[in-house]
């Protein structure tokens, strides 16, 4: 019985650090399925409005669940295909594949980073006419132009900048409240006045998961504060949708899990067991039952677990990296370990097939010491996600993987204290790259002074109808019922940046 | 001592409202003529000269992009002048000199706006200008207009779910051996139209445990089983009925349905978390009306106007004052500057919650534009808003960081025996702390004498005193505020009473016509009291929910009961009665239900009896080829359907079969403890407070975004959203749980002690311990399976190892989770 379990003994035999990682990942069952290649999507299904099948809708299409199919030895992968989490077809051909969210919980200051104002250091000392009382501060950060497209990227991100002609910076960026609550939620969920999905659930409502051995929403250590788990949460999408969070926020990765892998009580061997004897249980109650998805369902969940139990914490696991890989991300370093392990961890649960991966870092919110408080997030943040971009193009996988970057809000050009900048809802940057985003190109912005967003103006609506339309997704056409109507991630709102795209 | 506890916070607000309201009336003495007067010359002097000066000056404080909105006064749309804020209308068009805005420009009054910089005199005398020329304006949207409506009431009243239920005629059906009751006959009479046979009985065995579970939330013990099966007598299957109706344990199952309608959470939710230190007194109040089998007319009518059931003949009683605490336990933008914004959005959330609860509408669908399906016009909603507007939602929570929205709460007498505790307790605290308090200032006295003599230590001593005594004496004077003897409840009480304007789009600056508070027209039918201009017309709003011949609320509700007790509604859109709702699958067999609840007074406990004594009820959750290629959904009811255990009733069945069940109410929740703060930082604190409690699940802290892991995790309602029927998955983390978490492993470990204490030798043990689980015998083949896997782990387990594996293993089952 044993050999049939998919997960089970018999996978052992090559050490696994002598394959390449591909080859690992397909060893531990962990490679995403291949034989979905981004040629195989075609453009039948756009615009086609989709609805949710019901797990018991979809079995019933089945002759047999997949209960039976486990149990006779075919493939999970043919499986899973029918489950909620299974890999759909997007709308129309998509550019990415999966999406890795940094999300800089604070605000992080545009005018010091991404959006270079030179007339900040011609009217230094001024006051704008809406902001009396405050005087306009230039950034004291020297910005010079990088890659082919001569970004202007300022000296606090020097790695990155080697990057620049893979990033697109979005100068424009906008959002409605300069709170770092609502802020966060509205970039999450799109709104904060009501509880709604958050983009990551969306996604995967939209697209499903590469891997079903993987949860296909993780967020690596998200904030408990500012909308805490709305910010990863299905709402009124199925639970499943919702995200994975390993690690608490500011927490040392190192020392994070995912919840209840562990079982300190039994060995692995004779949690088999007792696997094998929970699901002689579970099949006595189907055939006494004829027909029935649902434990179907429940035998198929206890396979999943157990192959999640051993993925998981061999992905978290990074010890089968290089050494040069390991200092690439800055893991080592005090300054850089923390970003720079979820950084590589992100890395890895992309390549493994997730879908959508967050990782968090702060605090950005600078009201006083800017100078050393964003030196120090800069430092610990640079090299990490140079690293990330760098580490995904030799794999391949920056094409199909969308990497963003970005806070709640920017902050002021003028300061109220010495050294601090305060919230900037008006105007702000983000970036982009990969994804079949375009490299080496500045996207919207703000006016001369960098107060608010003038040119190609884009709000988290429109952030999230482009990330949308990266994966292939009609925002307007990915909707889901509830209390009597469709929903959708931008509500009403909603412009794809068409511009950005490659 | 007063009923209320008002606070120096809630009387002004209620000022500010008063004031608002008279701007309405002053705004609607203004005609329309007024924009007509605008020609091109005077559009094009207020964008040379006003406009530019409005937006450099004043938009910043006075404008929809405003971060805190000053006054509750828009400058940046014609409407919003002629509106004006809280202190009445700025500007008089045509008259320079009644108008306010001009004053303050000038500094002729108390009023001195832009407040920093004056503006010159040449500006002034353009606003005079200007306001002569009849303040020609083009911001203007279509405020003040009647809002116009496409929507075809009497073609909405045809609708199914509007017409009020009538008895129908039983229907004739062939078998007529088959049914027990009406209710069999009319599920029945859609059997064989459809060619459908309903599937074998269910056995006693599992019709009692499917009956347990369903009334009570618990499995029955081995001893409970045994004791119905031996019972020969006819109404054996009546006795467990009534037994379950009358255990204290059906509030708690049946309370939990409601709770999870009733959004029930004890925190806020949304940006700002916030604890609600006082909301376990609404879910008791649930679960004890529940259990007294509460009339669902009286429960409703409390729930909407508790505190005005009295009619000021007589005060309201603690009950009924906790009972609308369902209007004030939703999530609310506590981090919203503008008091008028949140009042809208809590006003929005309170029609949600009362139309999806009690009539299955979705009202706030028309908060910005007519409903888009269904026959509820913008102009209802605000019929409805007005209600709500004249209430004031006392949900607590302390102003501080981030919350600027802090409201005040009930105060209730609690009962005899606790008030002279709590006035003996209060008396000790007052009279420690000023003792305290005169040492400390004693002490202090001494050292100031010393004045510079003071040594260091002595120094830092009087830093410290400086602090005590500070504190002590706050302390002091927040004790001397407090009634002794009061406790606090969530609710509601009547606020400023007044009719709504339509906001236009649902914006706040678009004001249109204003609209008598009332209930949606499509239902005119059901007998309305009116509203007069001294009540909010919540008490209103309860009789019409409540009237007999209300198409709804009665529906709505014996759908719900239908729902729990067969795993689908006949309308399967639990909340949407609407036009994108469900139809009934039954639709005779609804009103028959709808009347029949109607006529016994409303009682919940009478419903769900004659439910659970029908035939259908009782039917085994068997397949049958034919039938599940005919109808695979199961929605003519050929059989029972397969029901999950809710994540509660997943908890306290473990609890219960591990032994270890705690059994009492709880008395209080451990978020009262926890008192005022924001749920992120209380995390730590309420999971060790929380280890080892056994207590049932409803009696857990509900905090919004904070769910208690296993209730997260197995589908609980989300408390944040209406929830008449619960998400179902099956996904892996769920079964992670059942492998690995330490509670499950703690109750297998529990239940094996129970199993090797009780019963002798090994197949007696594996009996009990499928009896415990399963409340059904094992069969010998399962027994001599148990046994080899019993044998099997033996190398690495001693023998309560052993039975601990093998207890979990029958608690991770799906046979435990599932009710056949």
């Amino acid at each position: 019985m044993d050999s049939a379990l998919p997960g089970a003994a018999g996978q052992r035999g090559i050490p696994l650090y002598r394959l390449t990682s591909q080859q690992r990942l397909a060893k531990r069952g962990l490679a995403p399925d291949k034989n979905r290649t981004m040629n195989n999507w075609n453009n039948s299904t756009c615009g086609n409005h989709r609805y949710l099948l019901s797990r018991r809708d979809m079995l019933s299409g089945l002759s047999a669940g997949f209960g039976y199919m486990a149990f006779a030895g075919i493939s999970t992968a043919q499986a899973a295909a029918s489950t909620p989490l299974a890999s759909r077809r997007p709308h129309f051909l998509p550019k990415a594949k999966r999406v890795i969210f940094c999300c800089m919980r604070g605000g992080p200051s545009h005018v010091d980073t991404f959006d270079y104002k030179p007339a900040l250091a011609r009217d230094e000392g001024k006051q704008l006419p809406k902001f009396r009382n405050r005087e306009l501060m230039p950034s004291p950060w020297e910005f010079k132009q990088h890659g082919q497209g001569g970004l202007r990227i300022s000296g606090l991100f020097p790695r990155l900048a080697e990057h620049a002609d893979d990033l697109c910076l979005l100068n424009g960026m906008h959002s409605s409240v300069p709170a770092h609550p609502q802020s966060f939620l509205q970039l999450h969920t799109g709104s904060f006045q009501f509880v709604r999905p958050s983009m990551g659930a969306w996604v995967l409502y939209g697209l499903g998961t590469e891997n079903q051995n993987l949860p296909g929403f993780i967020s690596l250590c998200p904030p408990d504060n500012v909308g805490g788990a709305q910010n990863y949460g299905s709402a009124f999408l199925p639970a499943f949708y919702q995200g994975t969070k390993i690690g608490q926020f500011n927490q040392n990765i190192r020392t994070a899990s995912l919840r209840n892998l562990d079982n300190q009580q039994v060995s692995g061997k004779l949690q088999r067991k007792q696997l094998n004897f929970v699901q002689s249980l579970n099949r006595d109650l189907l055939d006494r039952k004829k027909q029935s998805s649902q434990i179907e369902g429940v035998i198929e969940s206890y396979e999943l677990a157990f192959r999640m139990q051993s993925a998981v914490p061999e992905l978290m696991e990074i010890g089968d990296e290089s050494q040069a890989t390991l200092e690439n991300y800055g893991i080592g370093n005090r300054a850089t370990e923390n970003f720079g392990r979820q950084c590589l961890m992100a890395r890895r649960f992309a390549e493994a097939g997730v879908r959508f991966i967050e990782v968090a870092h702060g605090n950005w919110d600078q009201h006083r010491n800017l100078n050393s408080a964003l030196t120090r997030n800069c430092a610990a943040t640079d090299q990490p996600l140079a690293a990330l971009l760098r580490d995904l193009k030799e794999r391949g996988l920056l094409d199909e993987t969308l990497v963003v970057w970005g806070g709640e809000f920017g902050r002021t050009p003028h300061i109220k204290q010495n050294d601090g900048r305060d919230h900037n809802s008006t105007g702000f940057s983000f970036w982009m790259a990969g994804g079949g985003v375009k490299g080496g190109m500045t996207y919207g912005a703000t006016d001369e002074h960098g107060v608010a967003a003038v040119e190609n103006r884009m709000h988290f609506h429109d952030l999230h109808a482009t990330i949308l339309h990266l994966l292939g997704l009609d925002h307007e056409a990915l909707t889901y019922k509830y209390a009597g109507r469709d929903f959708r991630l931008t509500d009403v709102h909603g412009n794809v940046a068409h511009d950005i795209i490659a | 001592m007063g009923r209320y506890f008002f606070s120096a916070v809630f009387l002004r607000v209620i000022n500010k409202t008063k004031i608002f309201g008279t701007a309405f009336a002053a705004v609607a003495a203004l005609g329309q003529a007024d924009a007509a007067k605008s020609d091109a010359a005077g559009m094009a002097f207020f964008e040379k000269n006003i406009r530019p000066v409005l937006a450099n000056n004043c938009y910043q404080c006075h404008s929809a992009e405003a971060r805190n909105l000053k006054g509750e006064l828009f400058l940046d749309s014609k409407q919003g002048m002629l509106n004006g804020g809280e202190s009445g209308p700025v500007i008089v068009p045509g008259k320079p000199a009644e108008s306010r805005l001009l004053q303050a420009i000038r500094r002729d009054g108390k009023l001195k706006m832009p407040p920093r910089n004056k503006l010159s005199g040449r500006v002034a005398d353009n606003f005079a200008k200007w306001i002569r020329m009849g303040a020609p304006d083009p911001r203007v949207a279509n405020g003040g207009n009647p809002v116009k409506s496409k929507i075809d009431l009497e073609a909405g009243r045809k609708f199914w779910s509007f017409i009020p239920p009538d008895t129908p005629d039983t229907p004739e059906v062939a078998d007529n051996t088959w049914p027990r009751g009406e209710i069999d006959r009319f599920v029945l009479a859609k059997l064989e139209a459809n060619n459908l046979s309903p599937v074998r009985d269910a056995t006693r065995h599992e019709l009692i445990r499917r009956t347990y579970f369903d009334l009570i939330g618990l499995p029955p013990s081995p001893g409970q089983v045994a004791a119905f099966l031996s019972d020969t007598s006819v109404n054996a299957f009546e006795k467990v009925v009534d037994e379950l109706l009358r255990s204290p344990h059906f509030g708690e199952h049946w309370g939990r349905h409601w709770l999870d309608v009733a959004r029930y959470s004890e925190s806020n939710g949304m940006e700002r978390n916030f604890t609600y230190p006082h909301a376990w007194r609404y879910r008791d109040y649930v679960i004890d009306s529940f259990n007294d089998d509460k009339s669902f007319r009286r429960f409703v009518r409390e729930q909407v106007a508790g505190d005005l059931l009295g009619r000021d003949k007589r005060e309201p009683t603690d009950e009924e004052l906790v009972a609308t605490g369902f209007l004030a336990l939703g999530p609310k933008p506590l981090n919203q500057g503008n008091k008028v914004l949140f009042k809208l959005d809590v006003v929005d959330e309170q029609i949600d919650v009362t139309t999806r609860a009690f009539l299955g509408l979705t009202v706030s669908c028309a908060r910005c534009h007519d409903h888009k399906f269904d026959p509820i016009p913008t102009r209802d909603y605000y019929a409805m808003a007005g209600i709500f507007r004249s209430t004031d939602a006392l949900y607590g929570t302390v102003n501080g960081q981030g919350n600027r929205q802090a409201s005040d709460l009930h105060a209730i007498a609690g009962n005899e025996a606790d008030r002279v505790e709590k006035t003996r307790k209060h008396d000790n605290s007052l009279y420690r702390l000023n003792g305290r308090l005169l040492i400390m200032e004693e002490e202090m006295r001494e050292y100031r004498e010393k004045g510079s003599n003071a040594t260091g230590n002595e120094r830092t001593r009087m830093r410290t005193l400086t602090r005590d005594i500070r504190d002590a004496r706050a302390n002091i004077k927040s004790l001397e505020k407090k009634s002794p003897d009061a406790d606090y409840a969530m609710g509601v009480r009547d606020g400023r009473i007044g009719d709504a304007r339509v906001l236009v789009r649902g914006e706040i600056r678009n004001q249109g016509q204003t609209v008598k508070r009332g209930f949606p027209q499509v239902m005119d039918g059901v007998k309305a009291y009116p509203i007069s201009n001294r009540s909010s017309g919540r008490l209103q709003l309860a009789n019409w929910l409540t009237q007999p011949d209300n198409p709804l609320t009665s529906r709505v509700m014996a759908n719900r009961i239908w729902h729990h007790l067969f795993g689908e509604g006949i309308v399967r859109t639990m909340d949407n009665f609407g036009a994108t709702g469900e139809r009934p699958t039954h639709p005779g067999l609804l009103d028959y239900l709808a009347v029949r609840f109607v006529e016994h007074d409303w009682s919940v406990k009478s419903m769900i009896r004659e439910m659970v004594l029908s035939r259908t009820y009782q039917l085994s959750s068997d397949t049958t080829e034919a039938n599940a290629a005919a109808d695979p959904s199961n929605r003519f009811l050929w059989r029972m359907n397969h029901k999950r255990l809710g994540a509660e009733a997943l908890r306290d069945a473990m609890l219960a079969t591990s032994g270890r069940l705690d059994r009492q109410p709880a008395g209080g929740s451990v978020v009262t403890k926890l008192g005022n703060v924001n749920v992120g930082r209380a995390q730590r604190q309420l999971s060790q407070m929380q280890r080892n409690t056994s207590q049932r699940s409803v009696y857990l802290p509900i905090l919004r975004n904070a769910l208690p892991e296993m209730m997260r995790l197995f589908d609980t309602a989300e408390p944040s959203l209406i929830v008449g029927k619960r998400n179902e998955t099956t996904v892996p983390t769920q079964a992670l749980y059942l492998m690995n978490n330490p509670f499950v492993i703690g109750q297998a470990f529990n239940m094996a002690k129970r199993v090797m204490d009780t019963a002798e030798g090994r197949p007696d043990g594996i009996r009990l311990a499928y009896e415990l689980a399963f409340a059904r015998a094992a069969t010998d083949d399962e027994v001599s399976r148990a046994h080899e896997f019993l044998n099997s782990v033996a190398e690495e387990k001693d023998r309560p190892g052993q039975w601990t594996v093998l207890c979990q293993a029958l608690l991770a089952s799906a046979e435990f989770r599932y009710i056949d």
